[in-house]
């Protein structure tokens, strides 16, 4: 039985920092993930103060949308240190809630803020409908769904458990189930779990046969490296298949990625929830979503698990798939009806002749060449070279603030 | 310090012969399973065996642990509450479950067995520990990843017992996917289970990390043997209160050796701490090791005494 789904679910978009933020809420995330300063597992994203929190909040209230922090380490002893507090703290800055991994964060986060809901994080690896009907059990209101569970899998928890459920429908994976992998704590000495991954499963490796007679280097031979790297995922082509299941949440990955990846991908899938929800019954793929995905892609694309058991045609073996790379070239500050001049802050050079595109939230885009640039005091250059100038450069259509231009690299 | 400490000395075994075997030369308890529950069971056991398993060791006071610590799917819980109901027939000693849908299943069939928990990485710290503890578990298998030090304030913080892995491989990496039948089809050349192989880290000269699939996916295996049987001191003076010996990829006199070896060891220290910790016998408790290791295993301390970063 399929109940067609008439709410609409919330999209989930990561924000590494502030500027992350607002591009991922402005384009159409109703919620945004982030990182504090303490307890998160990306280490190396810019990572919100409680200053930044506060602000990215006020921000999102405007939008009418949600901040999440992610609190999902695997903690030593030490680590549980002041965790009440920070609880308290981001409970009192109005985060609506915390992504956990570790039951010890649980204990401290109800002592600390007894208010403030609790996710379990995709590191607990949730695979199944008892585990889900346990976490309802203890009061969590979501959960985040390991990334093995099938379509089919989400359909049965949904039907045996009243529960939120959160899952992902873009971005890069763990190939191991994610929490139970510690090649990096045993090849570097640094703790994955503690946001020190190496990303060891995406070296290459040498695979041998081990005989009586000694060991054959099966990679050597076949001229291959042995690796374990993952295409991304994305639901970009199966939307609706995870729409009518009714899962809560789609969650989108990357707090490392960049404000033009965020700002893509959260467009592309706000259109294509709404897409969906304004008319299900003719709801067609516009394969002009799909390009545009592309664009923001950094590796091949799979449904991962959703359909079927991932086999070698979802891995990532030899060369880099060659995917046209592109770059966040300005960011449109201002725009000029009168003389469809736009004030454009660059972000990466452009020149004169390039082609480039602009697009903005609701999809909207459109191409063109760039034939003038003026820098701030009004003088014509052939290339807009520094960092976050300000520049003007005629337009072939309206763009407004927070429109962006891209150029491919 | 109390004088009856005794800490229980755990092993593997692949069969009931080796489970025998085990049990005779010091195994004061043996964990067995099936691959279709357990993580990494170093070989099948059908009920009828762990049945047989359990008499046998029940006869001469040992105990008979059943790993069940699988991360389930839907489908693996409709077998589960029959498996429970037969293992409680079967009165085995517990189970070692590391997936939080043992609780729902076991207050649905409303029976009890004592629940060890065992979710490999997970076990970091004593918090965590203290919240399954409020679930019911009555005992504590730790990370693999985990400084002594830590393990001991652990030890002192829990009230339930602490075990710890003290000798042999540990998991390093399960994925649910078949990495290696990928790659073999991806060369176009066939993957048997039966394979022995491990990988080579491109950067790390002469690594063994041993990989193998089984129903539960993939599985890499850490390049050196964790040996803690020269510094069993601080683990018995904290009163740890089991050691296990992992026997996965081991010959059978190899696993015989080694529990032979631990458990003159830790009588010996138990007795005799000072003869225990003479430069002689330390030295020759090396030597016996080295004299059985096999060459492309080495032997180091795992992360017992070292710092990680993050």
């Amino acid at each position: 039985m399929t109940t067609r789904q008439n709410r609409k679910p919330e999209l989930l978009a990561p924000a590494g920092n502030l500027e992350k933020l607002k591009f991922a809420i402005h384009y159409g995330a109703d919620a945004v993930y982030i990182g504090g300063k303490q307890f998160g597992l990306r280490a190396k994203a810019g990572n919100f103060s409680f200053e930044d929190m506060r602000e990215g909040v006020e921000f999102a209230n405007r939008y009418g949308a949600k901040v999440y922090v992610a609190a999902n380490i695997i903690a030593h002893n030490e680590n549980l240190n002041g965790a009440q507090e920070y609880f308290k703290s981001l409970y009192d800055i109005g985060i609506a809630a915390v992504i956990i991994a570790d039951p010890a964060l649980i204990t401290a986060c109800r002592e600390g803020a007894p208010d403030l809901e609790i996710h379990i994080s995709t590191q607990a690896s949730i695979a199944n409908w008892r585990t889900v009907q346990f976490w309802k059990n203890e009061g969590i209101p979501r959960v985040v769904l390991a990334r093995e569970v099938s379509l089919e899998e989400i359909k049965e928890m949904k039907e045996k458990v009243d529960i939120e459920i959160e899952a992902f429908i873009h971005g890069a994976m763990c190939i191991s189930y994610s929490g139970r992998c510690v090649l990096s704590n045993h090849m570097t000495s640094r703790d994955a779990n503690r946001g020190g991954c190496a990303q060891s499963c995406r070296w290459n490796y040498d695979l041998f046969e081990d005989g009586t007679d000694g060991s054959i280097n099966i990679s050597e031979k076949a001229d291959e490296a042995y690796t374990m790297s993952s295409q991304d995922l994305s639901m970009v082509e199966h939307l609706p298949d995870i729409l009518e299941l009714g899962v809560d949440s789609l969650k989108i990955e990357g707090r490392m990625k960049s404000i033009h990846y965020v700002a893509t991908v959260v467009n592309v899938y706000r259109k294509i929830i709404d897409t969906y929800f304004d008319d299900p019954e003719n709801y067609k793929l516009d394969q002009a979503w799909v390009d545009e995905i592309w664009k923001a892609a950094q590796r091949s694309l799979t449904t991962a698990f959703y359909y079927d058991e991932p086999t070698e045609k979802d891995q990532l073996f030899g060369k880099p798939d060659r995917i046209p790379k592109y770059d966040f070239a300005g960011l449109v500050l201002d725009y000029d009806e009168g003389t469809q001049i736009a004030t454009i802050q660059q972000r990466n050079s452009f020149k004169v002749g390039d082609e480039i595109e602009f697009f903005g939230p609701n999809f909207y885009h459109f191409k063109q060449t760039i034939d003038e640039i003026w820098d701030e005091q009004g003088i014509q250059v052939d290339i807009a070279r520094h960092p976050m100038m300000i520049t003007k450069v005629k337009v072939k259509q309206p763009v407004r603030y927070y429109d962006m231009m891209r150029k491919r690299k | 310090m109390i004088t009856s400490y005794r800490p229980e000395l755990i092993a593997t075994a692949r069969d009931l012969e080796e489970l025998k075997t085990l049990a005779n030369v010091g195994a004061d308890a043996i964990t067995i399973g099936h691959q279709s529950f357990g993580l990494r069971v170093t070989g099948d056991f059908e009920l009828d065996e762990i049945r047989r398993a359990t008499t046998f060791l029940h006869r001469s006071n040992k105990k008979v642990y059943i790993v069940m610590n699988a991360i389930f799917h839907n489908k693996d819980l409709v077998e589960l509450p029959t498996y429970i109901k037969q293992l409680i027939e079967i009165e085995v000693d517990g189970i070692i479950c590391g997936d939080p849908s043992i609780f729902p299943i076991l207050d649905e069939i409303d029976l009890s067995i004592p629940v060890f928990w065992n979710p490999e990485t997970l076990s970091t710290n004593y918090e965590t520990l203290k919240f399954w503890q409020s679930k019911g578990i009555k005992r504590a298998i730790l990370s693999n990843e985990l400084a002594l030090d830590a393990i001991i304030d652990i030890k002192n913080e829990v009230k339930i017992p602490v075990e710890i892995q003290v000798h042999g491989m540990t998991c390093i990496f399960q994925s649910k996917r078949k990495l290696v039948t990928n790659y073999y089809n991806h060369i176009q050349d066939s993957y048997s289970r039966d394979k022995r192989l491990h990988l080579k880290q491109f950067n790390e000269a002469e690594s063994n990390y041993p990989v193998f699939e089984d129903c539960n996916g993939t599985h890499i295996m850490s390049n050196e043997d964790l040996c803690m049987i020269e510094n069993l001191q601080p683990i018995l003076d904290a009163g740890i209160d089991s050691i296990r010996i992992n026997g996965m990829f081991k010959s059978r006199s190899y696993n015989q050796a080694i529990v032979t070896l631990y458990r003159e060891a830790i009588d010996l220290f138990l007795t005799d701490r000072y003869q225990y910790n003479s430069f002689n016998y330390l030295n020759s408790l090396r030597q016996r090791i080295a004299s059985i290791q096999p060459e492309d295993r080495l032997l180091d301390t795992g992360f017992y005494f070292k710092e990680q970063i993050y």
